[in-house]
């Protein structure tokens, strides 16, 4: 190594000039990552493959400004330097940097890292007098030439900048080394990336924008970031994210303080931010720093009702008690995402920018700022949704700039809608890459997948000793759980055995596969389809315990005490099982209930074999519903909620969806199935903390916040009833008495408001919480983890790393770097949440998409389907709350309008608004006019009519109107709630049969799509309600998976 | 060190707001619960510890020698500068890789007057050492031990050895604290029972400082001793190592001392592998503590390796010279 020194002119803390001298060790062996090296470099990772005909060295100004161009997976063999890495770094911050590396770090992209400046002959030290930004070229330029030099001349190298002077200087120095601009570059070598082409084009105007600003201030500028920093250890500015009201996006945001900040109760709400100026350019999501205002400024919530239309007249409009308000003086953190936008129509008021090129487009989520956008393309874009990046928001201009990235389609097609709501949750699905599903094992007619007879010895078989059976809902494609049961040693113990699919085995540590199901975290389930996160021959097939087929499996295996249900022994491995029956719920209960089912897998032996089968398969399903009861009685007494019945006592961590109020017959097995599943996760749970107990992953619940409850203790002691919410055992118990005879919705609306008072369950390494804190709630369990569905969970694939290498502790063998650290550890586990909550975001709202799908193709005046029953469960000033059990819609319904119209009841319950004034109550709310007086009160059942609100721009809403206040009188035949709960689950049966059918014939997704998308611009009706039964359908497939919490 | 604790109005220099006194902990040298994940293992100079946010932040306010408090916070594990210490290729700032040493050269027998003397240069941090002695007690005499030397070290840095000039060369607590550590380390490893009732003196300068200087100077320190002919038990020789990303890096520079990284200094006995001296001042995982000791020893002997080289140079230099 040959030591030479590099002098760096710093700024101390103090803003003086400082002149640092560093050392600066060069070396001659610097990987080149290149498989064409001559010179064995010791290249380990990923290597650039020496069949392309150039490799691209970017300049520094073009990793720092167009970085999104080379992140075009099309673009091959691209060697960063270090030096623009550092500038990255440096001019545009650790964001970006991150970026970078997590491009060069992700074996998808060809793409590598050189370490241009650690090299002795690449490395050119500063000269005096030379400026940083032809100092920085002149690096990549002599990285460029070592290169050509260095793979002997086999490649020519092309190094893209976007200084002129560079070009000039050095595109003839040197043959085989060629220094163009990215226009050229991408004309002549991509000339068919259209995409790149147009984000090329759109950056490069973004830039020029740029540097054409105005001057007129608009905000005040940010403070520097050391100020912020210490300002916030001495407690003078507050940090936090800023979350901007979804209802009144235009003038009301707050700072949710994480941690320890609350030391007085005041500040445990929040702080408030009102008004644009006061934001001060920060964006929804963004960490900011805010200043306190005097407390004589301070300001409360506005408690009216606003509903999605956005220009309300602020003013008059009642307060909650004042908050903490203060104003935003810097940002640490800039969030910004993807966004979607709308290009607005052409019109007079899109001209009066001075430059016609510059658009202003409406984001899709109300939060979200207007966007700056300058293109050439607006007109041809207009009603589409486009996908922008915001640049960069200057303190001179009242909007951010962006620019537009891909375009996705026209507003209100389907196929546009559902890919909005993917990248609004920064969803990216993209189909498995042929690498990827070249690591599959293959299983075709010709070539039927086997099991290795050395993994068959390894492991231990089950497939003769126990009777191994599936309970999934019908036409379930991915079986990932099997149970066993069996009474043991003359009745006196009981073996349960549960057995999951052996997912690790397949997916490996590293693979592709893996680092694609790691990012997806979770298989997406939208309304009218689903993406998986491991590849369907997986999925679907080789991971998948299908009945009457080998598989290998992941157990674990009680023996209990047959009449304590105690546990004498356990036992944790890797299986080989092979289940007997595929059964379904309906038909599993069928059998428990004594009634003529007929069995599948039976249905060719002969009559008293099938007898003699069929008796011991419900023996063993009895005996498993006299276990899983017991084990809930023992939950029970620790305090487990129920809230809602299976489906919604398990969606208060998956989702808190309120798809999951349509009704479904809650059958016991369905309880039983979950109540093995929780075991199992638990006892994994104990397992892999015991045995790592600084680095397993669990799931935590953490208890809810008490002022969460407030409206729910409100509106139940309305109903006069008592609810303590001082423990999850007290919480049960009280939500299990308020039952109003009368009405079951009573309670079904109580245990509702308690499900969105719980907080989110959440994914989490030991190691970094304490002990007490692994408490899981809603179960309450005291370590709880998810194991049973790693299918379609990349949770459970890492928790099932953890309990291989925990069996390996216990053989007394090394477990081979299986395990992860619990820094890498906790990065997955956040990952994986904050990806969850995009998956349920998305799952919500293709749900509202599809209804208002639904209710969009009919009259709200004349069709019966949009007149239905309502229950107010909250009073607000202008307004109330109500729930629709019928289709599972939770709304505002008002009974003041702008105008101040009030609504009028007339003699036989119909409403129309007159003039009048509106008084509010804690428990109900009156209306006074020239008829009289109409009081709603919480519980009341009323009449709502539906209808969509749309808007070019925005989602869809649905809009609640009240048209009378008595109950809807459920007359007409063809509404699904007069059908009967037995009607409808036929319904919904059938439907799901049809769909699976639909799947055997359409395999692939792609034709699926299209198909549904001919069939939904028919527009006919049974077409479009049978779209509607599938989101139902598809809500009560996922609650099931759901269920296993 | 001395076992103490200061309450001080605390306040941060740049902003000049107040931390109310409730905020901080005192830090003494106690090494907190050993069964908490994190050791919390100070140093007396570090007065006070604001309130951990979430357990993982820890602000320490640092008393300079004179002037203001100074604020400045660290990561247990990541940085403050948002510097990369460790790329994802496995190279640090410099362009080392994680176990390598920086370039070390050093000459023996530099002055004529003192009984023994030397420079030695860790990349940039540069250290001249010089011995007296073994002679008679100066001084206090009833410092006198009857049976082993006394071994008196003074450490300091010249002004110029810093980015800005320093105002006070020696005497300050650092340098004190430093002079007290080198005389601890020496104590372990010269062979002081040879010389009853007799003292040596080690005056070590550090002329520019870039990191490491403890353990430079012990380095230049062991040379100067062997050019003075003073039996010791084996070479001394000191490292530093740090803990970034799972990592441990050897022998760091300023760059990454001041970047936030839990840092360990260790002066071994290679040949023994007895541990001179060991002193750490950040919070560092247990677990991580086995594998840092190791890295540090084995940088250590990487040291050895090479002032062995130099001892053996020198000393056919000299031969020469006297014409053997």
């Amino acid at each position: 190594m040959i030591k030479t020194e590099r002098i760096l002119h710093l700024k101390s803390c103090r803003g003086r000039k400082v002149r640092v001298v560093r050392e600066h060790y060069l070396r001659e062996r610097v990987p080149c990552y290149s498989s064409l090296c001559q010179g064995d470099c010791e290249n380990d990772g990923k290597v650039l493959p020496g069949d392309l005909t150039h490799y691209v060295v970017p300049d520094v100004g073009v990793v720092v400004d167009y970085l999104e161009i080379l992140e075009f997976r099309e673009l091959q063999g691209i060697v960063f330097t270090q030096t623009a890495c550092q500038a990255v770094q440096h001019s545009k911050g650790r964001r970006q940097h991150n970026r970078l590396r997590t491009l060069l770090n992700d074996p998808r992209h060809d793409c590598v890292l050189f370490a241009n400046e650690f090299q002795e002959y690449s490395y050119c030290p500063r000269e005096k007098g030379e400026s940083q930004d032809k100092w920085q070229t002149r690096c990549v330029y002599s990285a460029a030439v070592w290169y050509h030099n260095h793979l002997a001349g086999m490649m020519d190298i092309v190094m893209i900048t976007e200084d002129q002077d560079a070009i000039a200087e050095y595109s003839s120095l040197n043959s085989g080394v060629y220094v163009i601009s990215i226009q050229d570059f991408l004309q002549e070598f991509w000339p068919r990336l259209q995409a790149a082409h147009e984000l090329y084009s759109s950056i490069s105007q973004a830039l020029q924008e740029k540097e054409s600003e105005g001057s007129q201030k608009e905000f005040a500028e940010h403070l520097a970031a050391e100020v912020l920093e210490a300002g916030i250890k001495s407690g003078r500015y507050i940090k936090g994210t800023l979350n901007i009201s979804k209802h009144r996006p235009q003038n009301e945001a707050s700072i949710m303080t994480d941690g320890l900040s609350n030391k007085d109760a005041d500040m445990s709400r929040g702080v408030l931010v009102l008004g644009i100026k006061n934001r001060n350019r920060a964006v929804h999501g963004d960490v900011v720093v805010v200043e306190l205002l005097p407390k004589s400024e301070w300001k409360g919530k506005v408690t009216a009702l606003a509903g999605g239309q956005v220009d309300e007249k602020s003013g008059e409009e009642n307060e909650s008690k004042p908050m903490p308000t203060g104003r935003v003086v810097g940002i640490q953190q800039r969030n910004w995402r993807d966004y979607v936008v709308t290009f607005p129509p052409r019109d007079g008021t899109q001209s009066q920018s001075r430059n016609s090129q510059r658009i202003l487009a409406v984001p899709w989520d109300r939060r979200i700022p207007k966007i700056r956008i300058s293109t050439q393309q607006a007109d041809a874009l207009q009603d589409h949704r486009v996908v922008v990046r915001i640049d960069s928001w200057e303190s001179t201009s009242l909007y951010p700039n962006g620019h537009s990235v891909r375009v996705l389609g026209r507003a209100g097609e389907l196929e546009t809608e559902v890919q909005t709501i993917l990248i609004e949750n920064c969803i990216h699905v993209p189909p498995f890459s042929d690498a990827q599903l070249r690591e599959m094992p293959v299983n075709s007619p010709e070539n039927p997948w086997r099991m290795d007879p050395a993994q068959v010895a390894e492991r231990r078989d089950l497939r003769e000793s126990h009777l191994v059976f599936s309970i999934d809902p019908r036409g379930c494609e991915d079986v990932d759980d099997t149970l066993s049961v069996r009474s043991l040693a003359g009745g006196e113990l009981l073996e349960l055995g549960v057995h999951i699919a052996d997912v690790t085995h397949f997916v490996k540590e590293g693979s592709l596969t893996n680092l694609e199901a790691r990012t997806r975290a979770t298989t997406y389930y939208l309304a009218d389809r689903r993406y998986d996160m491991l590849p369907a021959v997986l999925s679907g097939d080789l991971c998948s315990l299908l009945g009457g087929v080998d598989r290998y499996a992941m157990s674990v295996i009680w023996e209990l005490d047959a009449n304590t249900l105690n546990v004498k022994s356990m036992w944790y491995g890797r299986t080989v099982i092979r289940s007997s029956y595929q059964l379904h719920y309906e038909l599993a209960q069928a059998l428990l209930n004594g009634e003529q089912a007929e069995v599948p897998e039976l249905a060719k032996l002969g009559p008293e074999e099938k007898d003699a089968k069929l008796a011991q398969l419900t023996q063993a399903l009895e005996m498993l519903t006299h276990i899983a009861r017991q084990l809930r009685a023992q939950r029970d007494r620790g305090g487990a909620l129920e809230l809602e019945g299976v489906e919604v006592r398990a969606q208060l961590d998956e989702e808190r969806n309120i798809t999951a109020l349509v009704p479904r017959q809650p059958l016991e097995v369905h309880e039983t199935v979950a109540e093995c599943m929780i075991y199992a996760n638990h006892w994994v749970a104990r397992k892999i903390q015991e045995t790592f107990p600084h680095q397993a992953l669990l799931r935590r619940h953490p208890p809810p916040r008490q002022d969460f409850f407030r409206e729910l203790v409100d509106s139940a002691t309305a109903a006069g009833f008592t609810i303590d919410t001082g423990t999850n055992k007290a919480l049960a118990e009280s939500l299990d008495r308020a039952v109003d005879p009368q009405d079951p919705l009573v309670n079904r609306v109580l245990r509702m408001m308690a499900t969105t008072a719980m907080s989110q369950a959440l994914y989490f390494c030991t190691g970094l919480e304490s002990q007490d804190q692994y408490y899981h709630y809603g179960l309450a369990l005291d370590r709880y983890t998810h194991f049973t569905s790693p299918i379609r969970r990349y949770a459970d694939i890492v928790v099932h790393r953890l309990l291989t290498a925990a069996i390996d502790v216990d053989r007394g063998v090394d477990p081979c770097k299986a395990l992860v650290g619990y820094k890498e550890l906790e990065e997955t586990a956040y990952h994986i949440n904050s990806r969850n909550v995009a998956a349920q975001h998305a799952q919500k709202l293709s749900t509202v998409l599809f209804q208002c799908l639904y209710f969009k193709e009919r009259d709200p005046q004349t069709d019966p389907r949009c007149v239905a029953d309502a229950v107010i469960y909250s009073i607000r000033d202008n307004g109330m709350l109500v729930f629709v059990p019928e289709y599972g819609v939770k709304g505002p319904v008002y009974v003041k309008d702008r105008e101040g119209l009030v609504v009028a009841v007339g003699q036989d319950g119909s409403c129309e608004w007159q003039s009048g004034s509106v008084r509010q109550y804690p428990d109900h709310i009156t209306t006074t006019s020239a008829c009289g007086t109409a009081t709603f009160r919480l519980f009341d059942h009323i009449t709502v009519r539906i209808s969509v609100h749309s808007s070019s721009c925005h989602p869809d809403s649905l809009k609640l109107e009240v048209i009378s206040n008595k109950r809807h009188c459920s007359g007409e035949p063809q509404q699904p709630r007069s059908q009967g709960r037995s009607q409808l689950v036929q319904e919904v049966v059938r439907l799901a049969e049809e769909a699976y059918q639909q799947a055997q014939v359409v395999a692939a997704r792609r034709p699926k799509l299209s198909r549904e998308e001919r069939e939904f611009s028919q527009s006919k009706t049974p077409n479009l309600y049978s779209l509607l039964e599938e989101v139902r359908e598809l809500a009560l497939m996922d609650l099931e998976m759901a269920a296993q919490m | 060190m001395r076992k103490k604790t200061y309450q001080l109005p605390l306040c941060c220099c740049r902003c000049n707001v107040g931390i109310p006194i409730a905020d901080c902990i005192q830090i003494r040298l106690v090494i907190y619960n050993p069964k908490c994940i994190y050791y919390k293992y100070f140093w007396a100079v570090c007065l006070a510890i604001v309130l951990p946010e979430k357990g993982r932040m820890g602000n320490v306010v640092r008393r300079r020698t004179r002037g203001a408090l100074r604020c400045s916070s660290f990561e247990v594990c990541g940085n403050m500068a948002g510097l990369e210490l460790l790329s994802d290729q496995g190279y640090r700032l410099d362009g080392r890789k994680a176990t390598e040493l920086r370039k070390v050269q050093a000459r023996m027998g530099v002055f004529a007057q003192a009984d023994g003397s030397a420079y030695l240069e860790q990349g940039n941090t540069k250290a001249l050492a010089v011995v007296y002695g073994p002679h008679e007690m100066r001084g206090s005499r009833s410092r006198t031990r009857h049976d082993r030397a006394v071994i008196n070290c003074q450490y300091s840095m010249a002004t110029f050895s810093t980015a800005e000039r320093k105002r006070r060369p020696h005497g300050d607590r650092k340098s004190t604290e430093m002079s007290l550590h080198l005389k601890q380390t020496f104590e372990a490893a010269v062979m002081t029972q040879l010389y009853p009732r007799s003292q040596i003196d080690i005056y070590v300068k550090i002329l520019q400082s870039d990191g490491g200087n403890y353990s430079v100077c012990v380095n230049a320190a062991t040379l100067a001793v062997i050019d003075a002919g003073i039996p010791m038990r084996d070479y001394v020789c000191a490292c530093t190592v740090g803990f970034v990303d799972e990592t441990p890096l050897a022998d760091l520079c300023y760059a990454e001392e001041s970047g936030g990284v839990s840092s360990l200094a260790l002066a071994l006995l290679p040949r023994g592998g007895q541990i001179a001296l060991l002193q750490m001042d950040a919070r560092l995982h247990q677990d991580h503590l086995e594998a840092l000791i190791e890295a540090a020893m084995t940088a250590c002997k990487g040291v050895s390796k090479v002032l062995d080289e130099v001892v053996r140079q020198h000393l056919e230099e000299v031969s020469v010279l006297s014409g053997e």
